[in-house]
């Protein structure tokens, strides 16, 4: 009996103890997005340990909040996800006390239209959505969407598997805002759309840079970070800012509304501000950095990159649109299996 | 047994019958009012033709399974002990490895620079790179292979059960072997044909990731469509609709299958 009581203290204080020295956090985040050496590094230095979960999607990140799955602490979600996510009061207010490394974000990524008071959320990284040419097969010069979408590159095109991005890209050529989904713009988008999809070889969102690579194609529209893996590879991936205008991306780290631990929660964020911190994500993910502090430490080399770091361009975000989603989804699934 | 099921699989269709009655709120999220939009949606012509291009893919891939695995699975059944547990494991290593990295492996073989090309560059078969990756022929190749096995392993079951005395019976009664193994074989090891049906023919058209990795994404099938609403559209009941539609389709071939099965027994 004695022993029983014993064990059973033994248990408790045992249970007790990990509960006190075993502080975590937990970080949702994409895959690939975020290297194991950052995570480690915070681990080492602060003894919390990092529970690290991806997803692959923005919309695989709001169906899983929405379902009210998974309790987080740490989120990375895309700028137009973040600005529903504002709207319906699921994001914490930053307490930016805490967070002193903001001071090395560079000034075109604050206020950003999906977080104009900067209160919720904290650049990670950015990038575009731009044109890969290779230049060994073709000759011509591409400056636009319109360049990539001619009859004679039929089936040596890779683009995005997105089907916002698709109808985006439509938009920009017809001069109106990638936001502008109305039904009439809609509408327009359609018989353009309807070519276009004809002549693309491979829809991928995952690894466009395999097609390319693998010679299946010659010209991609794709993420700037597969296009600066490509370049790094190859020089003969070279990577354009579409004419018409590009979709630019801004991926956030926030901290969600129910997070258990917002503590520890802004110690990652501004750990990962770090320069020294934020170097070590640009090396193993060729985006744009908007820590400027972590830029002035890459090399010569990465900064050359033109699709990490492109010049000149007219850049918008997306903006959440709504249930518009699944209208889009349909006028591209229409197309695709009409073809 | 019951609890089991109940959890695993009345619960879960429950659930996607309540939600595809349901209506889709801004953020993707679910809103218990009743509505009969996403059924009038699953039977647009849209939806339509992907449900009937799939049914196609899947009972071409369905067709080739019965082709290629039957004298396979006819053959191990046939063999002497020893040598048909062997081959029986033999179908079922490529389970060990990843159902993705065995696409991908496919897709090395594929490609316009790939192994299948280089072969028959190498030998002067053809002048040009063929062009296979990204193309519907790619699909059927992808459906097939992940198939297979699951053909050839109820039709090994049933072979290997089937009396040969029957067959030599056959023989003696001066039937040719043409006539032996449609009036004798085929119709003994056709519960192994019709499992075999069920297991390749339905979950290869739900199939969506050999249709995005080696068919490019570019023409959807249902299982892609359905694959979206959950994550790129975020239009839950729309996607449970066609879930619901398609158990149905599903039960349905199931009890006809199962009717001609016991008809041809009986």
């Amino acid at each position: 009996m004695k022993s029983l009581k014993s064990t059973l203290l033994a248990l408790t204080a045992l249970v007790g103890a990990a509960g006190l020295t075993a502080e975590e956090v937990t970080l949702f985040g994409w895959s690939e997005y975020v290297p194991q050496a950052v995570l480690d590094g915070f681990t080492a230095e602060t003894g919390i340990k990092v529970n690290f979960e991806t997803f692959s999607s923005n919309e695989e990140l709001l169906s899983k909040l929405v379902a009210g799955g998974g309790a987080y602490d740490v989120i990375q979600p895309s700028d137009y996800a973040a600005e529903v996510m504002i709207r319906r009061k699921m994001l914490a207010p930053l307490d930016r006390t805490k967070l002193p490394g903001l001071r090395h974000l560079g000034d075109e990524f604050r206020r950003l239209p999906h977080d104009p008071d900067g209160g919720f959320t904290v650049p990670y990284m950015t990038g575009t959505v731009g044109i890969v040419v290779n230049t060994e097969v073709v000759k011509d010069e591409i400056k636009g969407y319109a360049d990539v979408f001619q009859a004679k590159f039929r089936n040596r095109l890779v683009v995005l598997n997105d089907n916002r991005e698709l109808v985006a890209w439509v938009l920009k050529t017809q001069g109106k805002s990638a936001n502008d989904v109305s039904p009439a713009n809609l509408a327009a988008v359609r018989p353009v759309l309807a070519e276009w999809i004809k002549l693309v070889k491979v829809f991928d969102s995952d690894s466009p840079k395999t097609a390319l690579l693998n010679g299946d194609v010659d010209l991609g529209i794709v993420w700037s970070g597969e296009a600066a893996i490509l370049w790094n590879e190859n020089k003969k991936f070279q990577y354009v800012i579409p004419a018409e205008g590009a979709h630019q991306f801004v991926d956030v780290l926030a901290i969600p509304a129910n997070a258990r631990n917002k503590e520890a929660a802004h110690r990652l964020i501004d750990y990962i501000l770090r320069p020294e911190v934020s170097k070590i994500v640009s090396e193993n993910f060729p985006y744009t950095n908007p820590n400027l502090a972590a830029r002035k430490l890459l090399t010569a080399d990465e900064l050359a990159n033109p699709a990490s770091y492109p010049t000149g361009g007219q850049l918008e975000t997306f903006r959440d649109i709504g249930a518009v989603a699944a209208r889009i989804d349909q006028l591209v699934t229409d197309l695709k299996s009409s073809q | 047994m019951i609890a089991w099921l109940a959890a695993f699989v009345v619960v879960p269709a429950a659930i996607l019958f309540v939600y595809s009655f349901c209506e889709r709120d801004e953020i993707g999220g679910v809103i218990f009012s009743f509505t009969l939009e996403n059924y009038t949606r699953v039977f647009d012509p849209i939806y339509l033709r992907i449900f009937v291009r799939s049914i196609g893919y899947a009972g071409l891939t369905t067709l080739i399974c019965v082709v290629v695995g039957y004298p396979v699975a006819y053959y191990i059944a046939r063999a002497p002990e020893a040598r048909r547990h062997r081959l029986l494991l033999l179908v079922m290593v490529p389970f060990w490895t990843s159902f993705l990295i065995r696409t991908y492996a496919w897709i090395t073989i594929l490609k316009q620079e790939g192994l299948l090309n280089a072969v028959l560059q190498s030998f002067n078969l053809v002048g040009e790179p063929l062009s296979l990756l990204y193309t519907p022929t790619a699909v059927v190749i992808g459906l097939v292979y992940a198939y297979l096995p699951f053909m050839i392993l109820p039709i090994y079951a049933s072979a290997e059960k089937l009396d040969h005395a029957l067959v030599e019976a056959a023989h003696d009664l001066g039937a040719g072997p043409v006539r032996a193994f449609s009036s004798v074989i085929v119709p003994l090891t056709m519960p192994g044909i019709a499992a075999g049906t069920l297991l390749v023919f339905v979950p290869a058209i739900g199939m969506f990731a050999i249709t995005d990795l080696m068919g490019g994404a570019k023409v959807p099938m249902i299982g892609n469509v359905i694959q979206n609403q959950f994550l790129q559209a975020r239009d839950w009941p729309f996607g449970a609709a066609l879930g619901v539609v398609f158990l149905a389709m599903f039960a349905l071939t199931y009890v006809v299958l199962q009717r001609r099965g016991a008809a041809v027994s009986s």
